[in-house]
């Protein structure tokens, strides 16, 4: 009956509009409400990702030929740092991945221009906005930190830096900033952010983002271009507001000790998913743990039977288990802060704070009682021990990468190598390899220059 | 193509004669006859001056022979000697030469007009008055004439070459109005044609159409109603070998005109599209199809149109008709399926490459691996021997044992049985002077040739219709309701790949198949505190409960209300709703349950503890649709003057369908109490196998649709003279499209015809081409339909995702970036058409000629990611098809049998015309399951890589990269830098995918009472992809292998004969690449070319007329073949190309009794 009134009123014309505004379906969404633009930074899949091929191209892990026969091109090519990196194929998921973050939370900054927030929901629209900023800059670091050379204050108004975009509009062309402007949009956006997010990090929904993990961000950025003054301040900072850190005494037993939240968490992200052209198919699927990395671990530290897994044949694999999820976490957490603040203060020369966080930081990981403080008393004692611990703490949290990169540049010349049924492949310190190439769809549609391999 | 060469030589004798024709009187005769009898001159004029007669030919009995010698007469010259003294006359009326009786007496004049079937005029009909000679005239072109008689109630003699002769008794003073009974084409001219808004007549349509009349539709024996239009119609293709993720319909007319947009042609039942499942309606109570291909037939259903329409009309009964029963039954048996069809490694082979990679170390991470990923028993028994954990001598006799298995026999003999489908239905129709009814129904039940698999429906039909107020009005109900429930338990598939898995023991127990996790770690695993984790496949089929069933109903009232003759209003109403229900029980005893409940078991202290409860898994789902349609519509037909008929018809319409699916899953569930168990979908738990942590997966799920339309709509028909007939169409439609501006809702859309029905004109008569061909018609109509995306946006757009984030949060994806330009589809379709016939319709047919050209079709675009999207969609593509439609008939008869011949004959050709996403490399083009048209090409193309043979030295493919123009390019083994060149030049395009040429040719023979008639397809000009060994599938133990691999090339030599790969090392990244190129190469792909035989029926008839004693009126017992077999196919691969990677249809013979009383 009702049907039959409609059509009548169709006649005048009334309800023509009403029943053509109808939704095709009851999934679609405009993203022109503070709900649904929550919802699409909620998109944990897109928003929480971080890229993989750094840590492919690391040195936590070795592959037995087999596994490494059996990859796909590009981690196969990544895994032995060959200078042609995709052979032809684009739609990388390294460079894609971190650019559909930075559309997400353009699409979220325009949408939230055109809702005037009031009273009710100013918190939420703040929170949004910050959010949406902490992700754009996140996703701008992560490409940086790949995709540009490592960051050197002489010349970074010359380098080339990443394509900086702003809004969603997908007609505006690619093109590629310096380096100085890249990192200045980066830490701009997280300054912003900083003043609109909340001060307590959300406990139940990590994928957020809160006012301790943008001083924790801040920390890692000027950490990776050596700021060690303002890395250590932003670490400390964030200490001051939360420093809580798991004593791994506490943990359960057996291949999955961390429960799903690991409280030492500030802000959730993680490595891809291997399959669909992901690149993490031979870490999670049958790596082998370095053995030096391996060997590096007291027979008391604890982390080696929470992190690895060890295999009827005697290695170990990765269970990549620190959040609680299978996929290794690469966000930002409570652990890192302290190997910063204590890496600052031992370059600073303060011997005695550096010792005290690696020391807070170890009792956590050791067996109950058997964890005695290293009788350090240089700074660059403390600096190396420190460097060693990070690379034992941080190994597989995507992190490798950017201290390689950031080491090597200082001169401490690791030099990496691959033994593969006998061929032997080596990465040398601050090889041109260490910056990957753009890819080679990015570069056809938009012309922009390619890194030199 | 050279099937319609024919048709030019016949193009060009109808321009020639009909010249001819107009110069008939200054023709010169030169001619000389002894004493010959008049009827021998009367030929010889024929053949010399190509004149027709007319009037009372039966006087020239009473004729005297004949004498004459002339050189370069005149037609009248001769024609006078002719005449001279015999006791008839002439006159040469519009050049036809009516014999008439010598004059005689006083007159009465008589007046009137002459019509045929559809009341337009027809001119140059000749009237004469019976008995009376020379008292012939010919009507003008009102169709009017006048004539005297010296009679006061003559009895008048109307004829004319096309029409049959008929005789009427005039009265003095009062106009007389004659129609007549078209000779010719009275079959094809006089179909009635339904488009879904009005039934017209062929003759009254300028578009192309194709009717299906009940004979046709009854033919054939199968449960579904589209089945039946295949290879009977000509343009419409059923198409095989669909790839998943392509958007290939199942069935196209006259070929591709969409991309990502829907591809299916609209189906219309009894005046409304169809919302429904297309297997609800029962051909037994379907009476006509009609299918609508080009803009003009086509056009009034706007939007909707573009991939053609067909429209299905149910039985009605009729005015003035005593009680009709019809009973209609039919057992059809079907053959199990070849299970050998498919090629496979042998048993021995299969080992012998498990025995070559376990020695290479391939399986040594697996074995080792802690996931316990399943390896086959011959791997197992490797890997025990070599641990010394059996001995050397007692793992070899074991190997052997299996060499001997094959997997097929117990396949066929546990999952396959014939199939036997049976159908019964029954219908009472008839109708008084005020009503007429129809009731029917029907039962179907099909035992498929899949074990344990089965399907029945019931159907029930009735409608009413009631002519009250002296006819003026016309109130009609309908009612269909069809209930099925299908039974979908046996996959078909055992899950596992190697050739000696054997689904149960000599006993018939099921035995467990390598599937999952390996073998000996299940037997240990959990210490006797899990549940069976073995996968036995035959298990799986006997505790599978998976059936789905369905209501629909659809309810019709009709209105029709005369306001005065010639303009009447009608209203139609159709409620139609659907829901099916698909409850899939998986028991305690399914592997998938079992599985399950094993992974989320914790066993502590040797007590299990079960996160998903034990017990049953309910997986159900729902889907429903309530569709409302309600259209106004007002008819009005006229003659406006005399000459020309008006017929127009307008209305609106509006469509409503909502839809509604939803999913949900019941974990420990009890099948008697119908309860489920709360289950924990929040926490991880680790997996028992692999330790990964992961959540009980959650699958409940709930949707709603809605699509709307609102359509204005006018369409109209102006015929001249019967001659020349004008029409148009012009349709609005307007939707509920997400985010489009007002102003883009809507499309109108439309189409213009015109049609000369060229063998009326007095010239085309008096040409001898019109003795050969009496009915000649051209046709042209230009117009454009619609398709409808409803997938895109004008604005950004985004979808909520269907499970929560790992933090519980409801959270949504961007699926559309903003479009301000989008715009709908549009097909402009341009259509020639002849159609010809014969006398007596002893041959005929039509050819059509059609150029179809999608526009602003939507499309993908490759975008820059660095704007965070990859591609783009929106109307980007053109694409275009040009295509010929033949059909040719013959209906002869040789003193008792009567032959029936038709011959379809299509050619259609899609290209894309323009498309922006040029896919990065070579490889886009060659994998499968993905749609990239490639400019310049047909939309499903098949391409390939240069083949350079094998090497010498390894048997290793190789091919060429970047050749130019002539030269072949760089021979290379580097195969990743071929299929990742950007360099399309280095695809080879070997042809399309689907036929360009296709139809069929279908023969009937009646002898008395038998029937006999089969119908041969044949597809031509295609070519397809062959399926070779594949080394990654094979070592990867996801594939049974190919018997190529015996032709593999093994040692240097090989390679001048064979084209088979030989067997490489197992590194994945490399065979990988090789394989890859090697599947994708030349000598791989196939000529699809086929002729099939497709089907014979065998009919005899009982007719009360010839047996009396018959309890019924009329009594038909038939037998009916399908599926016979290839006659000639082109590829020596032994494949059937309709039938490339799965098993063909098995043979089916029904037999089917249909009684009337």
């Amino acid at each position: 009956m009702f049907f039959l009134l409609l059509v009548i009123g169709l006649a005048a014309g009334a309800c023509r509009k009403a029943f053509l505004a109808q939704k095709p379906s009851t999934n679609l969404l405009i993203p022109n409400s503070l709900t649904v633009l929550q919802e699409l930074l909620d998109n944990e899949a897109v928003m929480n990702v971080t890229p993989a091929l750094g840590e492919v191209s690391a040195d936590n892990y070795y592959l037995p030929y087999t596994i490494w026969t059996s990859l796909d091109i590009k981690e196969y090519n990544a895994y032995i740092w060959a200078p042609d990196l995709y052979e032809g194929q684009g739609l990388v998921s390294d460079w894609d991945f971190p650019y559909q973050q930075v559309f997400y939370a353009n699409t979220v900054l325009q949408g939230l221009t055109g809702i005037q927030p009031d009273s009710t929901n100013q918190a939420q629209w703040n929170m949004l906005k910050g959010w949406a900023l902490f992700c754009r800059a996140y996703a701008f670091f992560n490409i940086t930190e790949l995709f540009a050379q490592p960051y050197d204050s002489a010349s970074a108004a010359t380098d080339l830096g990443i394509p900086i975009r702003l809004g969603p509009d997908i007609n505006v062309k690619t093109m590629r900033s310096n380096l100085q402007a890249s990192y200045a949009q980066i830490l701009s956006d997280l300054q912003q952010a900083e003043g609109l997010l909340p001060t307590v990090i959300p406990a139940r929904n990590l994928n957020r983002p809160s006012r301790p993990a943008v001083l924790a961000l801040f920390a890692r950025i000027y950490l990776s271009v050596g700021d060690y003054k303002n890395a250590g301040l932003y670490a400390d900072s964030a200490l001051q507001t939360y420093s809580f850190l798991l004593d791994y005494n506490t943990v359960l037993p057996g291949y999955f000790p961390i429960g799903d939240t690991m409280a030492e968490i500030l802000y959730q992200s993680n490595l891809p998913q291997p399959g669909n052209g992901n690149m993490l198919e031979g870490i999670i699927c049958g790596c082998i743990i370095d053995s030096n990395l391996l060997a590096s671990y007291d027979s008391n530290d604890l982390r080696p039977s929470v992190y690895f897994l060890k295999q009827q044949s005697g290695t170990y694999t990765l269970k990549g288990s620190y959040s609680g999820l299978v996929y290794p976490f690469s966000g930002l957490a409570t652990d890192e802060l302290y190997l910063i603040r204590a890496e600052c203060s031992a370059r600073a020369g303060d011997t005695a704070n550096a010792l005290n966080d690696l020391n807070i930081l170890l009792t956590h990981r050791w067996v109950a009682g058997t964890f005695t403080p290293y009788p350090i008393q240089s700074a660059t004692e403390a600096l190396d021990t420190i460097l060693v611990e990070r690379r034992k703490e941080l190994a597989f949290r995507g992190i490798r990468w950017s201290d390689l990169r950031r080491l090597n540049k200082e001169g401490w010349n690791i030099t990496l190598t691959r033994n593969l049924n006998g061929v032997m492949y080596t990465l040398a310190p601050n090889s041109e390899l260490y910056t990957l190439p753009i890819p080679p769809d990015v570069i056809d549609f938009s012309g922009i220059q390619q890194n030199p391999r | 193509m050279g099937v319609f060469k024919p048709a030019i030589p016949f193009l060009l004798v109808c321009l020639m004669q009909s010249r001819f024709a107009f110069c008939q009187a200054s023709i010169r005769i030169t001619l000389t006859e002894v004493n010959a009898p008049f009827s021998k001159v009367m030929d010889d004029l024929q053949l010399k001056a190509g004149v027709t007669y007319l009037g009372m030919t039966s006087l020239t009995q009473l004729s005297h022979p004949v004498s004459f010698s002339v050189k370069d007469a005149t037609l009248q010259e001769v024609l006078d000697l002719c005449f001279k003294g015999q006791p008839f006359t002439y006159k040469m009326v519009e050049g036809a030469i009516t014999i008439l009786p010598l004059e005689t007496g006083g007159r009465t004049a008589i007046r009137g007009r002459v019509v045929d079937a559809n009341n337009e005029p027809l001119s140059r009909v000749t009237v004469q008055v019976s008995g009376e000679a020379l008292a012939a005239v010919a009507t003008d072109d009102y169709g009017e004439f006048r004539i005297n008689s010296h009679g006061a109630d003559p009895t008048l003699i109307f004829s004319s070459v096309n029409y049959e002769t008929q005789e009427i008794r005039a009265k003095a003073g009062k106009e007389v109005i004659v129609q007549l009974k078209d000779k010719i084409s009275e079959l094809h001219e006089f179909v009635e044609l339904h488009t879904g808004f009005q039934d017209v007549h062929r003759r009254t349509t300028t578009g192309s159409f194709d009717d299906i009349d009940n004979e046709l539709i009854f033919r054939r024996v199968s449960p579904n109603i589209l089945d039946r239009i295949d290879g009977i119609s000509s343009g419409v293709l059923f198409n095989t070998n669909i790839a998943q993720g392509t958007n290939q319909s199942t069935i196209t007319i006259r070929g591709r005109s969409t991309i990502f947009s829907n591809p299916n042609p609209l189906v219309v039942v009894d005046n409304f599209p169809y919302s429904g499942d297309i297997n609800n309606i029962n051909p037994d109570d379907v009476e006509s199809i009609t299918i609508l291909k080009d803009a003009s037939a086509a056009s009034i259903w706007g939007a909707l149109s573009g991939n053609g329409v067909i429209v299905i009309t149910t039985k009605k009964g009729k005015l003035n008709q005593q009680p009709r029963l019809v009973f209609n039954s039919s057992e059809t048996v079907g053959g199990k399926p070849n299970l050998y069809y498919l090629p496979i490694l042998s048993t021995n082979d299969y080992i012998n490459v498990e025995g070559y990679l376990f020695h290479q170390g391939y399986y040594n991470s697996i074995y080792s691996n802690a996931l316990h990923g399943a390896l086959t028993p011959v791997v197992n028994l490797l890997f025990q021997d070599s641990l010394g954990q059996i001995p050397d001598a007692q793992a070899q006799a074991a190997i052997n044992a299996l060499r001997t298995q094959d997997y097929r026999p117990g396949l066929g003999k546990y999952f396959y049985r014939p199939s036997l489908n049976s159908q019964a239905s029954l219908s009472l129709s008839g109708g008084g002077e005020h009503n007429q009814y129809f009731l029917s129904a029907g039962y179907d039940r099909d035992l498929s040739n899949l074990n344990r698999n089965e399907y029945d429906r019931v159907t029930i039909n009735g409608n009413n219709t009631y002519f009250l107020l002296n006819n003026r009005l016309e109130l009609n109900t309908d009612l269909a309701f069809t209930a099925s429930t299908t039974v979908n338990d046996n996959p078909g598939v055992t899950n596992v790949a190697y050739p000696y898995a054997q689904v149960a023991d000599a006993h018939g127990n099921p035995l467990p198949v390598a599937y999952g996790l390996n073998q000996p770690y299940i037997d240990t695993a959990g210490g006797g505190q899990l549940l069976d984790w073995h996968y036995r496949p035959l298990q799986e089929l006997q505790n599978a409960d998976n059936p789905t069933r369905l209501t629909d109903y659809r309810i019709n009232f009709g209105a029709r209300y005369t306001v005065w003759k010639g303009l009447d209003i009608r209203a139609y109403y159709q409620y139609g709703r659907g829901s099916s229900d698909n409850p899939n029980y998986m028991s305690e005893q399914t592997y998938f349950t079992r599985n399950l409940i094993n992974e989320f078991t914790q066993i502590n202290n040797g007590v299990p503890n079960y996160i998903v409860p034990l017990g049953g898994i309910l997986e159900e789902s729902t889907a429903s649709y309530t569709a409302n349609n309600v259209r106004l519509q007002i008819n009005y037909t006229d003659s406006l003057s005399r000459k020309g008929l008006l017929n127009l018809i307008g209305g609106s319409e509006v469509r409503d369908i909502e839809g509604e699916n939803a999913t949900m899953q019941l974990f420990g569930y009890d099948p008697n109490e119908e309860v489920g168990v709360p289950v924990d979908y929040a926490n991880f738990y680790p997996q028992y196998s692999n330790s990964n942590p992961a959540q009980i997966p959650y699958n409940d799920t709930k949707l709603g649709t809605s699509e709307r339309y609102l359509s204005y709509y006018i369409s109209g028909a102006y015929s001249y003279l019967g001659k020349y007939l004008l029409n148009g169409t012009i349709r609005r439609d307007e939707s509920n499209l997400f985010g489009v501006n007002e102003n883009q809702k809507g499309v109108p859309l439309g189409a213009l015809g015109l049609s000369w029905h060229i063998s009326k004109e007095g010239f085309y008569e008096r040409s001898s081409i019109a003795k050969w061909f009496p009915f000649l018609k051209l046709r042209v109509t230009d117009g454009y339909n619609g398709n409808v995306d409803r997938s895109v946006s004008a604005y950004t757009t985004a979808n909520v995702n269907p499970t929560p984030n790992s933090f519980d949060a409801i959270n949504a994806s961007i699926i559309n970036p903003p479009n301000a330009d989008l715009r709908w589809e549009k097909i402009h379709v341009v259509n020639f058409g002849v159609d010809f016939a014969m006398h007596n319709d002893q041959f005929g047919g039509t050819l059509e000629y059609y150029l179809k050209t999608g526009l602003d079709l939507i499309g993908e675009s490759p975008v820059d990611p660095t704007t965070g999207v990859t591609s783009f969609t929106g109307n980007t593509a053109n694409i275009q098809d040009q295509g010929v439609d033949l059909t040719l008939h013959a209906n002869n008869t040789f003193g008792a049998f009567r032959w029936n011949s038709i011959l379809l004959f299509s050619y259609v050709r899609d290209k894309v015309t323009k498309y922006d996403q040029v896919q990065g490399a070579v490889n886009a083009y060659l994998s499968v399951g993905i749609l990239n048209p490639l400019l310049g090409r047909p939309l499903y193309s098949v391409y390939a890589l240069r083949w350079k043979g094998l090497d010498d030295s390894a048997g290793n493919p190789q091919g060429y990269l970047n050749g130019t123009g002539q030269l072949p390019g760089k021979v290379t083994e580097d195969y990743n830098s071929i299929l990742f060149s950007p360099d399309l030049s280095n695809l080879v395009y070997k042809g399309p995918a689907s036929p360009p040429y296709f139809g069929s040719w279908r023969n009937s023979l009646y002898w008395r009472q038998w029937g006999l008639s089969c119908n041969i397809v044949y597809k031509l000009g295609y070519v397809f992809r062959r399926t070779s060994i594949d080394y990654t599938t094979l070592y990867g133990g996801n594939s049974p292998g190919h018997p190529d691999y015996d032709r593999r090339w093994q040692n240097p030599g090989d390679e001048l004969h064979t084209n088979v790969p030989s067997r490489p090392t197992p590194i994945l990244a490399t065979i990988q690449s090789r394989d890859n190129f090697y599947q994708n190469s030349e000598v791989l792909v196939e000529n699809g070319d086929l002729v099939r035989l497709q089907d014979v029926q065998l009919t005899y008839d009982f007719s009360r007329a010839a047996h009396p004693k018959l309890p019924m009126e009329q009594l038909r017992i038939y037998l009916y073949a399908n599926n016979l077999g290839l006659i000639w196919k082109a590829n020596h691969a032994g494949i059937d190309p309709d039938y490339v990677s799965a098993t063909p249809n098995p043979r089916t013979l029904a037999l089917g009794v249909k009684a009337s009383f």
